[in-house]
């Protein structure tokens, strides 16, 4: 206990939050305003007729016009946590906003989206506006001292990122088949120089495999480890450019560098920070500031308790897949929001046929009539999107007058280069399976065991 | 792409750097690049000149084993020898058809109306080998949708003759021309030869539209071959993985071709697959098969799959073997090459079971028409999951997930 107590006392400069404050609003901002601008708003919200949700948040759905709206709102929050101007607000608003676009639709669903959202709700405990903000100048209150656990919160959280996808790719598929990377990497060809030469060597596919799965397990450390971190930053910075250039990841690599960042002293933050003040030349404005020594921690007990039960789910939850029988990758019951990423190349075709219980008449369905490319891509090899599908169009051709409609699914689905398979059975009548948590027993097993975590 | 490549460029150089300033092991590294890249050279020869060589196609295409592939080559094979040669071929039908139309209309009679029936059913045919290449100016005038769009809008067409309309560019006309316009207008304005020349005789308006469906195909079709004169190029090299080059907009093309211009539209729907009862009106040249005059929708399900036969196989019209999608297959090691091509084969088979007049067919067994299209969806299913999942195309415009 004395410990844990003494640890909580340890104080760090305040600049590294308040760097990381900057880089991560900064980001934050272009990533939203890119958004806007590549017409994404419009071709992933406005667009289709029909929106897939999260199970328990069906209730969150673009609205309209106004879906611009909340990307403004999401887009100023961030602006305005850049600059640390209202901080505690801006930062709560970003984090509801950005959490309700991303629970709009899961056909967008990416784990950097859910990291973004974990890391702004995280950010809500932490003083980022300690020093180097406009709430400083309002308040003419800086600090120069925060706890030292409040930086350690968000190195703790980019561990888990990393080390839980290292441990992901600890599977047989990864390791053994260098799949899904083999399938990727030789559709670089078009890449000048290294395209049609070394992307389409077997042994860099597997060099790539094994180095990205013990670059995600040894990252954090060698970013802990004071000797290390010169070289494990470069090897980030290198990493996430490369696969930036690989794969269509937008934002996310940056967003990793800038955060890495948070592993560097708080002598270098300090620095970075004299630096970009200098640049700016903003040391003319601080006068009237007066420092304090210590930020005074308002309610830090409910602060470590909300941020202990939080890091207890984010340790735990990932786990829950050894709930479920059957193969993870085959029928991803537990795959979200686990850190598992570029871990399978999948695509299905799925088509529905739609029965009259009474008179039993059928017919097929044109998933175009109701879906968007994007939407059927997605739909096609995930279980629980056909099954809400399925009762969507339930739904729709009850609507429509047939009394007793029951839904049918013909799906094939190819995971990691295997041929394809059938994937749900096609005898049940979707329209009595329920959604939720429980083992989705209408999935056929891959039956085969990709081995590993 | 440019960032791209200058952000790779000295994403190498470090590398590079790096590695020279280590120890000596990693110059292996370096010669093993350049011995890649000379390999890559030769490779390539050894691909065109399988590509042109036309007595060994067969052993040309299946033994290709080699360490990189340029999906060039097929773009190559398939504009010089596949695309641009069936778009010509076509002109030179549609040609035969327009002067047909001409002599017709100039003096209706019996003869000239065989001569003009016989000239649409081979346009019709050959029609059937481009159809898919919805791409570039195709595209971008709608080539496609106002060829064959069907079923024919009768209204429509009834509507558009008796104002005399020349402009048919509004997409509500795209169902009252083309081939099922003019299937309509030589063979369902009447049920028979003789009444169809009469009322050619009688009223000049019938001929007035009739030409001006056959001018306008005649006009789309000059506007996309003169394109592709100057198109090519930037086809053939348009090769990179991304969602607006050639390659994958082709691919995207002809999978979608199968699917939706095979599978759906000459079998699916008027077998009843996408409605609770079938729709037999809804065939491909239906006034033909109603009236008795020529039973051609089979033919032209069949010439439509040889023409997907054709591309995924490489296959110019006088059967000399090139780079494919199938020697693409090959090269990445998957047995869905091999594959694909018996169910193509079971495919044909299943179509030849089929009356020529698909109308009788449904009404009388449309069962043999859905075990067609099933037939047809396996291997949609193939092309859409495994082949397009071993290609990487990408198609999305959006952020996928990354590490």
């Amino acid at each position: 206990m004395n410990f844990i107590k003494s640890y909580l006392r340890e104080k760090q400069d305040s600049s590294s939050l308040a760097l990381f404050r900057l880089g991560f609003g900064i980001l934050m901002t272009i990533s939203i305003i890119r958004f806007w601008q590549k017409g994404w708003i419009e071709t992933l919200y406005l667009d289709p007729s029909f929106h897939f949700s999260f199970y328990g948040f069906e209730w969150v759905k673009p609205i309209g016009e106004f879906t611009y709206l909340i990307f403004l709102v999401c887009a100023i929050s961030a602006f305005m946590v850049a600059i640390g101007y209202k901080y505690y607000l801006s930062i709560i608003i970003f984090f509801l906003s950005f959490t309700y676009i991303e629970l709009m639709d899961k056909t967008t669903y990416l784990n950097h989206y859910y990291f973004i959202s974990i890391l702004s709700f995280l950010m809500i405990f932490l003083p980022c506006n300690a020093r180097f903000s406009v709430d400083s100048l309002i308040y003419k209150k800086k600090y120069a001292l925060i706890p030292k656990w409040n930086v350690d919160t968000i190195k703790f959280l980019l561990f888990i990122v990393y080390f839980y996808s290292g441990l992901a790719k600890i599977n047989s598929d990864w390791l053994i088949n260098a799949q899904p990377l083999k399938i990727w990497l030789m559709s670089n060809y078009d890449l000048p120089i290294i395209g049609n030469t070394i992307m389409q060597k077997e042994w860099f596919h597997y060099a790539m495999s094994w180095s990205g799965m013990f670059y995600d397990l040894l990252i954090p450390f060698l970013l802990i480890y004071n000797r290390t971190r010169v070289y494990a930053f470069l090897l980030v910075v290198f990493f996430h450019l490369f696969t930036a250039i690989l794969f269509p990841i937008g934002m996310f690599p940056y967003i990793m560098i800038i955060a890495a960042l948070i592993f560097f002293d708080e002598q270098t933050h300090k620095k970075i920070i004299m630096r970009i003040s200098a640049f700016f030349k903003l040391s003319n404005i601080k006068s009237v500031v007066t420092e304090h020594k210590y930020f005074a921690y308002p309610k830090q007990k409910l602060s470590l308790f909300i941020i202990t039960v939080f890091f207890i789910f984010q340790i735990t939850f990932p786990f829950r897949y050894y709930f479920y029988p059957g193969e993870l990758f085959w029928n991803e019951q537990g795959y979200r929001f686990s850190w598992r990423v570029m871990l399978i190349e999948k695509k299905g075709y799925s088509t529905f046929k739609i029965v009259d219980g009474e008179s039993k008449q059928s017919f097929y369905v044109m998933n175009e009539d109701f879906l968007t490319e994007l939407q059927e891509r997605q739909m096609s090899f995930q279980p629980d999107f056909i099954l809400e599908y399925a009762h969507h169009l339930g739904d729709h051709f009850t609507n429509k007058g047939i009394e007793k409609v029951e839904v049918y699914v013909d799906s094939y689905v190819t995971l990691n280069g295997r041929m394809n398979k059938r994937f749900i059975d096609p005898d049940k009548d979707l329209m009595k399976e329920k959604r939720g948590f429980k083992n989705k027993e209408w999935i056929l097993p891959l039956n085969e065991k990709i081995k590993g975590f | 792409m440019k960032t791209k490549n200058y952000i790779i460029l000295s994403l190498i150089c470090i590398g590079l750097i790096f590695s020279c300033s280590k120890d000596s092991s990693d110059d292996n590294f370096i010669s093993q690049v350049q011995s890649n890249q000379t390999n890559t050279t030769t490779d390539t020869t050894d691909t065109s000149s399988t590509s042109s060589s036309t007595g060994t196609t067969t052993t040309g295409t299946t033994t290709t084993q080699v360490s990189s592939f340029d999906r060039g080559t097929i773009l190559v094979n398939y504009a010089d020898n596949i695309i641009i040669p069936r778009h010509n071929d076509f002109k030179i039908a549609l040609n035969e058809l327009k002067n047909a139309t001409d002599n017709f209309t100039d003096a209706p009679s019996i003869a000239n109306y065989d001569l003009l029936h016989e000239k649409w059913v081979e346009s019709y045919k050959k029609w059937q080998y481009i159809e898919m290449f919805n791409i570039g100016k195709a595209e971008e005038i709608m080539f496609y949708n106002k060829v064959n769009t069907y079923p024919a809008s009768t209204d429509r067409i009834n509507n558009n003759i008796d104002e005399n309309k020349t402009d048919l560019s509004n997409p509500n006309d795209w169902s009252a021309q083309g081939f099922p316009g003019i299937d309509y207008m030589i063979h369902g304005i009447e049920s028979t030869k003789q009444a169809i020349v009469d009322k050619y005789n009688n009223e000049s308006k019938y001929g007035i539209y009739l030409k001006t469906l056959v001018n306008d195909m005649s006009t789309n079709t000059n506007i996309v071959i003169d394109d592709w004169g100057t198109y090519k190029a930037s086809f053939i090299s348009s090769v990179d993985n991304t969602a607006t080059s050639a390659f994958n907009m082709l691919t995207n093309d002809f999978v979608f071709y199968f699917e939706k211009g095979l599978r759906t539209n000459k079998i699916g729907i008027p077998a009843g697959r996408f409605s609770t009862s079938p729709l037999p009106d809804r065939v491909e040249a239906y006034y033909s098969s109603k009236n008795s005059f020529e039973d051609i929708s089979k033919i032209l399900a069949l010439e439509s799959r040889k023409a997907a036969e054709d591309l995924f196989l490489g296959r110019s019209s006088s059967g000399d073997l090139g780079a494919s999608y199938k020697s693409y297959l090959d090269y990445l090691e998957t047995d869905l090459g091999a594959t694909l091509i018996s169910k193509l084969e079971a495919a044909e088979t299943a179509l030849n079971e089929l009356e020529d007049n698909f109308i009788s067919q449904i009404n009388s067994d449309n069962n043999k028409m859905l075990l067609a299209f099933d037939a047809l969806q396996t291997i949609v299913v193939n092309f859409k999951t495994d082949m397009l999942s071993n290609f990487n195309i990408a198609v999305d415009y959006v952020d996928a997930d990354g590490d």
